[in-house]
């Protein structure tokens, strides 16, 4: 099975430990979650994972190979996606247009033939509109498929940057707090999408705030704070635990 | 119609080779970098081809060629450290590179004529010329933004993050588009070396950089459309408002202050918005209509 394997991962700003010994797995087929109370280190984990940040010394394993040293747009070419805490569209382009450039990665008519328009070319973005279609059908927005994607509905606007991700047909999708601020019903929608992708067999990395999410989602999850991971499990168990307690509400003596 | 001609031929060339110009400036907006290197790389192509022609002899069709080669290996080496900036600062060195191809134009004299310029440039090129290669960089431009490359450069400019999120090597594709911009900017060089029997070095200086980069924020920086009215109306404008005689400069700019204020995508992109716009409430509009068909 291919997925994503941290090995003792380390990040240091200069003397800030960011992340310290991170250890963790996100195997395929199944959602995966990564709590923390804010400033945990969170976002430090998804930038050196997709390749924003050069990490101190640890290792990152997906499938087979190992992408610790790897370029960002290597490690997407690999087949991790993502999508982005502040929701990151290209607001004046038509739904369409925004899954369209998610097929980057699966669209090889050479530079010549791209730029002069030979039919290779003019097919290939023939194919990639009808498969964009084909998948926002499956998303149930076909209605509204050429509008501009700025000016769409949070909940909308989210499920087109899943869609993005999903065109690349990644192995593994993270998806940084998908939830923040969402209604319930768009978050109970979004719950139905994130379950179906597991079910194809990708690996999920939720990351994520809203606990009752996560621990409806997740089978498993790996709570951190200061850069340390202090509890894992299943989400039951995890959010019994006094450790994870104490990292989020403070303890007993400081109330 | 040749008293047509004699009025509005030169102009009609001076929209052309600016319209090339203008798209050498468009393609490196269009792929996220803030280049203003356009006239820098303009001056490479035209004083290659005019000294090649006027002290070597050399045939002014292989002097476009070198031209062209020559625009695309400076733009090559130029990206090269300009993908370590962004934004202003990619504008600023850009700028710094015209203002050192202006000075070594000026100052070695031996080699480009110095101050006094470049003289004896046979003109061979005429209006078909430039319209066939006017026509031919419109196609290009048109064609690689309904492709791949569009789309990628799209994404770039607009969020390096998601590209970079999808798989897109960013240095590669500015790369590709400083390559085409300085291809372009030499091929137009050439041509208006080819076309004027002159160069001058101040020419392709800091006002020349202005006017390529109005070309293109006045018309738009998004559809194909944007540098070809960019262009038409900023040449046009000038002579059609003759009869002001010292105020169409104050024309102009009040002009090119308006458009930055209330149309700030430019001209052409705002009107193509604007359809868009019609369309889709004309699309959904008719599906309310058949919705309520459907009720009833």
């Amino acid at each position: 099975m291919s997925g994503l394997i941290l090995d003792k991962l380390c990040k240091r700003f200069g003397g800030v430990i960011a992340a310290d010994d991170v250890d963790m797995e996100v195997p395929a087929g199944r959602i995966t979650g990564l709590i923390g109370p804010n400033g945990a280190g969170k976002t430090t984990i998804v930038n050196l994972v997709t390749g924003m940040l050069p990490v101190t010394s640890g290792r990152i394993l997906f499938g087979d190979r190992d992408l610790t040293h790897a370029a960002a747009h290597e490690i997407a070419r690999a087949g991790l996606a993502r999508t982005f805490q502040n929701i990151r569209l290209l607001p004046e382009a038509s739904i369409v247009e925004n899954v369209m450039i998610g097929y980057h990665r699966h669209e090889t008519s050479s530079v010549l033939s791209a730029l002069l328009r030979l039919p290779s070319a003019a097919r290939e973005t023939r194919e990639t509109e009808e498969k964009a279609r084909a998948l926002i059908d499956r998303f149930g927005m076909t209605a509204i498929a050429d509008y501009p994607a700025g000016g769409l509905s949070y909940g909308h606007q989210r499920r087109v940057e899943v869609m993005r991700a999903l065109a690349s047909d990644p192995k593994l999708i993270l998806l940084d707090e998908p939830v923040a601020g969402m209604n319930d019903v768009e978050s109970d929608e979004l719950a139905t999408v994130i379950r179906g992708l597991a079910a194809e067999g990708r690996a999920i990395l939720l990351i994520e705030h809203d606990m009752r999410f996560v621990s409806r989602l997740c089978e498993h999850i790996y709570v951190l704070d200061g850069g340390r991971l202090i509890a894992q499990g299943a989400p039951r168990d995890v959010l019994a635990d006094p450790v994870v307690i104490e990292a989020y509400l403070g303890s007993a003596q400081d109330a | 119609m040749n008293n047509l001609y004699a009025n509005w031929g030169p102009i009609l060339d001076l929209y052309l080779l600016h319209l090339g110009f203008a798209f050498s400036q468009y393609i490196v907006l269009r792929a996220g970098v803030f280049s203003l290197a356009t006239a820098g790389l303009a001056a490479v192509g035209a004083y290659a081809a005019g000294i090649l022609a006027v002290k070597h002899a050399v045939d002014p069709s292989i002097g476009i060629v070198v031209a062209v080669v020559l625009g695309v290996a400076t733009a090559l080496v130029l990206s090269w450290p300009l993908a370590r900036l962004r934004g202003v600062y990619q504008a600023i060195a850009t700028v710094a590179f015209v203002q050192i191809v202006v000075s070594v134009n000026i100052y070695a004299e031996g080699l480009t004529g110095g101050a006094m310029g470049l003289n004896n440039i046979p003109k061979v090129i005429g209006t078909w010329h430039l319209l066939v290669a006017a026509v031919a960089v419109t196609y290009l431009i048109w064609a690689l933004n309904r492709t791949r490359l569009g789309r990628t450069f799209e994404a770039i400019h607009e969020n390096e993050a998601v590209a970079v999120s999808l798989g897109v090597p960013i240095a590669r594709y500015q790369a590709l588009a400083f390559a085409l911009s300085g291809g372009i900017a030499g091929l137009f060089g050439a041509l208006e070396a080819f076309h004027s029997y002159a160069l001058d070095p101040n020419l392709f200086g800091f006002g020349f950089l202005i006017a390529v980069l109005s070309y293109v924020v006045f018309g738009g920086r998004k559809s194909v459309l944007g540098p070809l009215v960019g262009t038409a109306v900023l040449i046009l404008l000038p002579e059609l408002a003759r009869p002001l005689a010292e105020n169409r400069i104050l024309v102009y700019g009040m002009l090119l202050i308006l458009v930055i204020n209330f149309m700030p995508r430019g001209i052409a992109d705002t009107a193509l918005d604007a359809l868009r716009r019609r369309r889709l409430a004309r699309m959904g509009g008719e599906a309310a209509q058949s919705a309520k068909a459907a009720r009833s």
